[in-house]
């Protein structure tokens, strides 16, 4: 037994957006351009009139599934505060969504379905035994800028929606199927956690639309020597003119830039491993490694060292692409847009390489 | 994200109502890599040659029905604007565009989330005007396009 190689249909979601491919040919390409079996999807992308999937629509995805001997490994569901206008979902709002996602996945042959950091953990306890009764585990997503381990006392951090992060995520996660002795909740953790530095496509991103593009080499280049806030004024001081960038000079696009720390450390994988329900395999752009002709890595993500502590600790689920890099390559002409089938074929490439190497 | 793919570059055409040209459409597809529930969208940040046009000049056609308001649309909870498809968006113009290029300006804002936020209740009550950001997907900046007027 072994690690296994799956793909999230995210990972074509250009190919999907012009057309180029349906869901149907990237199941197609799991099987037959990477020897894969494992398909992760995004609830709202792929399944056509999400949450009311027709019959027909149900048919035909177990028939593809077989046709090309693949496995529904995990559907990524979400959670819109917002849905309903009038006030803001409550928690047993958010439950209700949550289990009608769950019975949706089931229905399709889901594993898991992946839910966001941000949904209360009482939403996922009043999810459970729908979870139970319909085979599905929940597995709640550790996406950056959250933490396996918990801060030292009395560091804090903001994260996406203006709260502080929740740095208990995992423990929540872990005591609540502790708690009931069950395999159905877990978590999902994303190789996002593993990046250190900021991706090549967002620099590049962000000096095509900088008026001063040397303003973005020197970030940086001087990521280490200045604070965030340090940065963000040199530049204010170096460039007093205001429209010089299209978003203005928030701390965000800064701090991106800056970046120099993952959010986790391959270590802090060991002692969640028996809470994983499966894996994204976040990445950005698959470079050939000088000198190793045919084996390809991301400069901005450590894959090594997590699959090793993933090996010793004997993980045997399935760790499924999820390409984001062509999104920072879509503001130019068709000839500039990034190829994703060769992208994930190249970050297949590696997987398996260091599936079988790192011991 | 898809920054020069969000409207289809032969699509802005004036509309006719009634013997009358009431305005002008273009057809828009999703800043984001998912889908959302209709009640979500909240309309657009729309300029045209420089001129700015408020969301309340603005309908939207999709699945096959009238184009709606973006009032309208707050009641469509459970209805989807799947991934794959394009829509019309149709704004309000006495004598619609005249002939020829025309520069439309262009940022989203649908309301879809990733959990709680700590805007939640602010925006049941105020929901953001289009072009602060806020719901523009993935793509946060406005997106420029040169576009021929059809017809």
């Amino acid at each position: 037994m072994a690690i296994k190689r799956g793909v999230s249909l995210y990972s074509y979601q250009q190919s999907q957006f012009f057309k180029k491919m349906d869901w149907k040919d990237q199941v197609r390409e799991v099987r037959e351009g990477l020897g894969a079996d494992g398909v992760e999807i995004i609830d709202e992308a792929t399944i056509r009139d999400y949450p009311f999937p027709s019959d027909q629509f149900v048919y035909e995805w177990h028939n593809y599934l077989a046709r090309y001997r693949c496995k529904a490994i995990t559907m990524d569901v979400y959670l819109d505060t917002m849905q309903w206008r009038d006030h803001v979902m409550n928690h047993e709002e958010a439950a209700e969504r949550l289990k009608f996602d769950i019975m949706i996945a089931a229905k399709l042959g889901f594993r898991n379905v992946r839910c966001l950091c941000a949904v209360p953990i009482d939403v996922i306890e009043m999810a459970l035994p729908t979870a139970e009764k319909y085979d599905v585990r929940i597995g709640k997503e550790i996406h950056a800028p959250f933490p396996i381990k918990r801060y030292p006392e009395g560091v804090t951090r903001e994260g996406m929606g203006g709260f502080p992060i929740n740095d208990r995520m995992c423990e929540e996660i872990m005591a609540l199927a502790d708690k009931y002795h069950t395999k159905y909740v877990g978590l999902v953790p994303d190789f996002g956690i593993f990046q250190h530095s900021a991706s090549q496509p967002r620099i590049d991103w962000q000096k095509r639309h900088c008026k001063y593009p040397e303003a973005i080499d020197f970030i940086v280049q001087n990521k280490l020597n200045y604070s965030v806030p340090e940065m963000i004024r040199l530049l204010q001081e170096k460039y007093p003119d205001e429209e010089w960038h299209a978003r203005g000079w928030t701390g965000i696009q800064v701090e991106g830039l800056m970046q120099h720390e993952s959010s986790a450390q391959p270590e802090d994988l060991r002692e969640i491993v028996p809470y994983i329900v499966s894996m994204h395999g976040k990445f950005y752009q698959m470079t050939e490694i000088p000198g190793e002709p045919g084996h390809y890595e991301d400069k901005a993500i450590d894959y090594a060292n997590p699959i090793r502590v993933l090996n010793q600790e004997g993980f045997e689920g399935y760790i499924d692409s999820e390409y984001e890099g062509q999104r920072d390559q879509q503001d130019r002409g068709i000839e500039f847009l990034s190829d994703e089938v060769e992208e994930v074929r190249r970050h297949h490439e590696m997987l398996q390489r260091l599936f079988d190497t790192m011991k | 994200m898809f920054d020069n793919y969000l409207i289809r570059k032969d699509s802005l055409e004036n509309v006719e109502e009634n013997g009358k040209i009431t305005g002008f459409k273009f057809a828009v597809r999703i800043a984001d890599y998912r889908g959302c529930f209709l009640s979500l969208h909240n309309g657009y940040y729309i300029t045209v040659d420089g001129t700015e046009y408020p969301r309340e000049l603005q309908r939207f056609e999709i699945n096959g029905k009238a184009p709606r308001t973006f009032e309208e649309l707050k009641t469509a909870t459970l209805e989807h604007w799947n991934y794959d498809d394009e829509a019309y968006v149709y704004v309000k113009k006495d004598g619609g565009l005249a002939p020829g290029l025309h520069k439309v300006g262009l940022q989203q804002s649908i309301l879809s989330q990733y959990g709680y936020a700590k805007h939640d209740e602010e925006w049941v009550k105020n929901p953001p005007v289009p072009g602060s950001g806020d719901g523009a997907g993935k793509t946060f900046v406005v997106c420029y396009y040169d576009l021929e007027l059809q017809k």
